[in-house]
């Protein structure tokens, strides 16, 4: 026969593991979605399941890491490091230092060694306004050795947009030159793309017809010259409604690769020729996915970008082959029976990591 | 069972606070009774089947105000058709000069501060000649919580917005200070602090707070989206994070039961987002900068989606 204080103290026992159990199996079927993603340097399993060509180097959380020979490597610590570009030899990273109220651009080896600081935007000292203060973003450098970058300024109160300047690397944004005339209360122009000996790429953002906000591809060659109406747009080399960003040129020369949002929030990667002048039609290449950061793989064997792994999330590192979208060669002719060419069969993207997210504002830099 | 009570504890001291709570709509006015009926007349639990309105109030809760008198920056009337998987979003300018359900006139914002959700609920049920079910209210600071809760939310930003003078109110210890932003255009993850930032900055805007209303809209959509992947065991911590941030007449047990309804919605084609720029309005060009409806483009035009 069991005492009643035997029974009494099995009940609570068993109350208190099954309570316990029940706490923590209905913990175990939270979905997740607020976990913290990994450094790329500590995620697992290690991206070593695709070997892509060269060094990419791409931020995360303030750091900038680089991905080579399929292992990542931090080159800095979180401390607001962004968006790496390449010195034309490919010797040095440009890149950009994120503050509070600022943002600098500094030379860094490919080491993730410091060199030099190449602008001061911080405002004055004792100066209690926060306009005081700039930003510079997207630096890329051209083939005349300058560097075009996007800079918050002319500015007047609070109509703040960017520009396109270039400044030489050995000079200061104060010597800079002004490039393109930006709308006011737009946002402005960013992310230059320099050709070789042909001015550059950018993208605009505007009002639409439909009173709407939108980013549009321009191609401009000469300076904004203040005193000749029409001057420091350039070219319109795609339309409003397409609301297009990012562009990227293949490495030889001939397809530009962006990312287009048609006024959604769905983005889309687009690839077009490119003549020097003009774009070709447009060619969606990956629709499923929120597309961004496109950048060629400097052999020309593919296009990395960044996309959420499911419907929505941190961005992942992903890989399309170029078999993804190179047109295939055509068939020997013989005289053999006729067969009718296959369809192109598309090769799907490959995604390189699953648990990091890196900043899909932070143009990546791809190296040799 | 006690310890389900206790994982779900979070979510059922939210429910107690801040859900569920009954719409009081201030007095009628006699020029009330020309309008449909007010909400709280209204408000029988809707099954998530049929369709249903919910009006979002969005506020400044800094402590610049009184807790209780706050106004609502961000007015969107939702409207969700379970059946056709539509979504019909309206965003309402914050100064739109109207009739107040307190009594006499000014910016449609204010009638939150004069008599709380009921008084906003029925401000726009009587001005718009709508049906509202329910309401949620949420505090900047709860805007935050909520979308870091969801692990953040994915937005493809319109346009670089640049604010020189940004009201830095949230976290700093002077809410009259300022601080600058930069949020950087195209597709990309924010967390709540960033999101807040898009979509409150209306100074490098030359639509002002229409264009804030698009940026809005924009996130409201990646919120949706996100709300695909939680799953019923989410609550309490997202109830937790939230606290008192954020005020609903929708019950904990109806929230859960509109989570599946959320995950359903597959087809972004299907949300519809509405604005009522000119010459749906105009500008007063006065100091108070009043936005004036035109009444009668306006009530057709919400008519078709608003019952």
């Amino acid at each position: 026969m069991i005492s009643r204080a035997a029974l009494g103290i099995v009940m609570i026992v068993v109350m208190l593991v099954s309570g316990t159990v029940t706490f923590i199996f209905l913990g175990s079927r939270t979905s997740k979605i607020a976990d913290v993603p990994e450094k790329p340097t500590a995620a697992t399993p290690r991206a070593q399941a695709l070997r892509i060509p060269g060094t990419l180097y791409l931020s995360q959380n303030g750091a900038i890491y680089s991905l080579t020979a399929g292992r990542f490597h931090a080159l800095t610590p979180e401390a607001g490091w962004t968006q790496p570009s390449l010195y034309p030899d490919q010797s040095r990273l440009l890149v950009v230092r994120r503050y509070h109220n600022y943002s600098d651009l500094y030379t860094m080896s490919r080491f993730g060694v410091v060199q030099k600081r190449l602008t001061n935007n911080v405002a004055p000292p004792r100066s209690f306004d926060t306009g005081a203060n700039h930003w510079v973003f997207y630096p890329r450098f051209g083939s005349d050795g300058r560097i075009y970058l996007s800079y918050d300024e002319p500015k007047a109160g609070y109509a703040v947009v960017f520009s396109i300047w270039s400044m030489s690397p050995t000079g200061n944004l104060t010597q800079g030159k002004l490039w393109t005339n930006a709308d006011d209360y737009t946002g402005g122009d960013v992310e230059a793309l320099p050709l070789r000996g042909n001015g550059f790429i950018y993208t605009k953002y505007s009002y639409g017809p439909n009173a709407r906000l939108t980013g549009q591809l321009y191609h401009i060659t000469t300076p904004w010259n203040r005193g000749r109406a029409g001057s420091g747009w350039g070219t319109a080399l795609t339309t409003p409604g397409e609301d297009c960003r990012s562009a990227q040129l293949s490495p030889n020369g001939k397809q530009v690769a962006m990312i287009c949002s048609y006024q959604t929030q769905l983005s889309y990667l687009v690839l077009a020729s490119w003549n020097g002048h003009t774009l070709g039609p447009r060619v969606k290449v990956v629709r499923n996915q929120l597309v961004a950061q496109p950048t060629w793989a400097p052999d020309g064997s593919g296009i990395a970008y960044l996309a959420p792994s499911s419907g929505s999330g941190p961005f992942q590192l992903w890989f399309l082959p170029s078999a993804g979208y190179a047109p295939q060669p055509s068939p020997t002719p013989n005289y053999g029976p006729i067969v009718t060419p296959s369809p192109i069969q598309p090769t799907q993207p490959v995604q390189i990591t699953t648990n990091n997210g890196f900043d899909a504002t932070s143009p990546m830099a791809w190296a040799h | 069972m006690a310890g389900g009570l206790a994982y779900f504890l979070p979510a059922a001291e939210l429910a107690f606070e801040s859900t569920g709570q009954v719409l009081s709509a201030p007095s009628s006015s006699p020029t009330d009774l020309l309008f449909s009926p007010t909400p709280s007349q209204s408000s029988q639990p809707t099954p998530p089947s049929g369709a249903f309105t919910v009006l979002l109030l969005g506020s400044d809760d800094d402590s610049k105000f009184h807790s209780e008198h706050v106004l609502t920056q961000s007015m969107i009337l939702v409207r969700v058709v379970p059946s056709t998987k539509q979504v019909t979003m309206l965003s309402i300018p914050r100064d739109l000069y109207v009739h107040l359900s307190t009594g006499g006139y000014g910016k449609i914002m204010d009638a939150y501060s004069y008599g709380g959700p009921g008084a906003a609920v029925a401000t726009v049920a009587q001005n718009f000649g709508v049906k509202i079910n329910d309401y949620i209210w949420i505090g900047l600071l709860g805007l935050v919580k909520l979308i870091d809760a969801i692990g953040g939310v994915d937005v493809v930003t319109s346009h670089p917005v640049l604010d020189d003078y940004y009201p830095a109110d949230v976290y700093g210890g002077w809410p009259y200070d300022y601080e600058r932003v930069a949020v950087l255009a195209g597709p990309q993850h924010m967390s709540g602090i960033q999101a807040m930032q898009y979509v409150r900055s209306r100074h490098g805007d030359l639509q002002s707070d229409f264009g804030r209303s698009q940026r809005q809209q924009q996130v409201l959509t990646a919120i949706r989206l996100k709300a695909k992947q939680l799953s019923p065991e989410d609550l309490p911590t997202i109830a937790a994070a939230l606290g008192k941030e954020m005020k609903t007449s929708i019950s904990i047990s109806e929230v859960a039961a509109l989570l599946p309804l959320a995950g359903s919605f597959d087809d972004p084609s299907q949300i519809r987002q509405l604005f009522l720029l000119p010459p749906y309005t105009h500008g007063c060009g006065c100091p108070q900068t009043y936005v004036n409806p035109n009444w009668g483009l306006i009530l057709p035009y919400v008519h078709q989606t608003f019952p």
